[in-house]
């Protein structure tokens, strides 16, 4: 899947913005907006706050983990968990990827925000690239991916799916060409979990 | 021998499905959802699922109407570009999913004709629309006289369907669950013994496609 | 040996990875050749077989089927070759539109121009056939990001009619802040550049 599209996704999400302007209620096709009055947040989607922040009548109000100290809990939470833990948002990366381009002003300590939400994703990569390793070992035939987000699925699209294809085949030729069985038994068939 | 009865199954649950949902009226948002999550569906699924051209039409009915108003509205008001926006967010999504299954229809041509006229004759729900099946039909007519043309030199009838692209219906995909599911049976390419799973409401798996086909179509699980 | 200028064609395309090498009629031709000569030797000796089926027929059953497992091949190669390079031109039509460049245009043979048509004729068929009003799958291939964009031109294009009715000038380095939508098929053309 095209980065793009995981993007394209993440932006139907909602968030709050302050706009600077007044309007009544805007009917949307996917939902009312408004009305807007200045100085009183309101909820629209992402991609809306994107273009009224870019026509400057607006201010982005910071999703509520997006604060420096909560994203170090959640940090230190995910060092600690052997399995994912729950990310606050589905679509964390995108958020944080579009705000901090181009919302930066309206986020405080965006620098250090930048940082440990890298630093989250890094951790959470190294934890999904052993567990693709253990999956691939073990010979699993599935495995949960519980609490990963589209956009880390995205990321080990299509290298996972094609190594277990590829085992796939292996294991069916061999169970279809040989006709010792005692040969196939070696390949266990556990099934290793992402999260347990 | 299982998944034939299990199908049979689900189509007579799609069918009663069908007939409750003619008594809702969807809202849009419920409408852009059911697209996104068959635009998804269509994109990891290795074969053509069943159309979903009601949510379709739904939805460039929306689009049209909207863009019409779009039209009286000045063209220095904000609300403009944003409704323009969206309107251009959702062509995008129908679109890219009417592409999805063009590709494959191309792609399995001859496979997926097959697999529509036996629907056909066992009067059996067709998976294109009626305008997907003209193309499949105009497609493979294109091809075949194109081949006729370059072999015209030989008398050769070596018929270019007797060994046709056809999908990996055992390639691994990620799904989410909608509901509850028990005892999803895992084809690990074995006939003995085959693992079963349950699958908990929201819980998220990779596990191949053939495993989970029937569930795809009946909306139980969705592909992400 | 048999099959070899067959499997050169394939490795020809092959080497070409997603570009459209020239046409190679010479080379399809000797490859069809060599499918009627093999088949003329097995109707002759399959006529000479017929004549002395009480003695010796037998010792041409292996020849004959040597030369079928030849001509089969030489065939399916010869279909492998023109089937990818339509795949190859189908692209080429999405990527570029209509109207192929010119360097790619003299790489197609007579009957493949004539597909490319035949193929840009169903595909407007279809699109026409979708709703009320149809739809335009050809453009919009990416989600879309911002209403406006800004491109740069890199040739001398000359006058470009914008939807709304008004002309603009595309002279080569100008720089232009367009509607994206407008803008798509010109980018793919190789006349603007997108600036992000």
């Amino acid at each position: 899947m095209d980065p793009d599209e995981v993007e394209f996704l993440g932006e139907k999400q909602y968030i709050s913005i302050i706009p600077t302007f007044s309007s009544n209620v805007i009917h949307l096709i996917s939902g009312d907006v408004g009305p807007f009055r200045p100085s009183i947040p309101i909820r629209v989607p992402f991609w809306m706050a994107m273009q009224l922040k870019q026509q400057r009548i607006c201010k982005i109000e910071p999703p509520e983990w997006m604060e420096v100290d909560k994203l170090e809990a959640i940090k230190e939470d995910e060092k600690n968990s052997r399995t994912f833990t729950k990310m606050p948002s589905d679509h964390y990366m995108v958020e944080a990827k579009i705000l901090l381009a181009s919302a930066t002003d309206d986020i405080p300590r965006a620098d250090e925000i930048r940082t440990i939400i890298k630093d989250i994703w890094d951790v959470r990569m190294s934890k999904l690239r052993s567990s693709v390793d253990v999956l691939v070992k073990n010979n699993g035939s599935y495995a949960a991916v519980d609490n990963l987000t589209l956009m880390e699925i995205n990321s080990i699209r299509p290298l996972l799916p094609h190594a277990l294809d590829t085992l796939y085949r292996l294991k069916n030729s061999i169970t279809g060409g040989s006709s010792q069985s005692q040969s196939t038994t070696t390949f266990s068939r556990s099934t290793t979990s992402f999260h347990s | 021998m299982e998944n034939l009865n299990l199908s049979d199954d689900l189509d007579l649950e799609n069918a009663l499905q069908d007939e409750n949902d003619e008594d809702e009226q969807l809202t849009p948002a419920e409408v852009i959802e059911l697209m996104e999550e068959a635009w998804l569906n269509e994109k990891f699924a290795p074969e053509i699922l069943p159309h979903k051209f009601d949510v379709v039409e739904c939805l460039l009915g929306q689009i049209t109407y909207m863009e019409d108003n779009i039209q009286n509205l000045e063209s220095k008001d904000f609300r403009k570009t944003i409704h323009q926006l969206e309107v251009d967010r959702l062509r995008f999504l129908v679109c890219s999913y009417l592409r999805t299954r063009i590709e494959k229809i191309e792609a399995y041509c001859n496979h997926i004709m097959k697999q529509e006229s036996e629907r056909i004759s066992k009067g059996e729900d067709q998976y294109l629309t009626e305008s997907e099946f003209q193309f499949l039909k105009d497609f493979i007519q294109s091809l075949d006289s194109h081949f006729e043309k370059v072999t015209s030199f030989t008398v050769v009838t070596e018929d270019w369907k007797s060994q046709p692209v056809v999908p990996n219906v055992h390639s691994f995909v990620f799904l989410k669950s909608k509901q509850e599911v028990e005892g999803v049976i895992i084809d690990d390419g074995r006939n003995d013994e085959n693992d079963l799973v349950d699958l908990d409401k929201g819980s998220q798996l990779i596990i191949s496609y053939n495993s989970v086909a029937n569930l795809i179509k009946k909306g139980d699980v969705h592909l992400i | 040996m048999f099959g070899e200028k067959a499997c050169d064609l394939i490795k020809e395309l092959s080497r070409a990875e997603d570009n459209l090498p020239a046409y190679n009629t010479d080379l399809v031709t000797e490859v069809g050749n060599e499918i009627k000569v093999l088949i003329e030797k097995n109707q002759e000796d399959a006529q000479i077989s017929e004549d002395s089926r009480a003695s010796d027929g037998l010792s041409y059953i292996s020849t004959v089927k040597i030369r079928h497992a030849a001509v089969k091949r030489n065939f399916r190669c010869l279909l492998a070759y023109h089937y990818n390079r339509l795949k190859c031109i189908r692209t080429m039509r999405w990527e570029f539109g209509s109207i192929l460049p010119a360097d790619i245009k003299v790489n197609m043979s007579a009957t493949e121009s004539e597909w490319f048509t035949k193929y840009s004729r169903l595909m407007t068929q279809y699109m026409r056939s979708v709703g009320e009003e149809g739809v335009n799958l050809w453009v919009d291939l990416k989600p879309p990001k911002a209403l406006y964009i800004e491109v740069r031109c890199l040739v001398d294009y000359g006058k470009f009619e914008l939807n709304d009715g008004s002309v603009i000038f595309l002279k080569k380095h100008s720089r232009h802040y367009l509607p994206r939508s407008e803008c798509e098929e010109l980018i793919r053309q190789g006349v603007f550049y997108h600036i992000n």
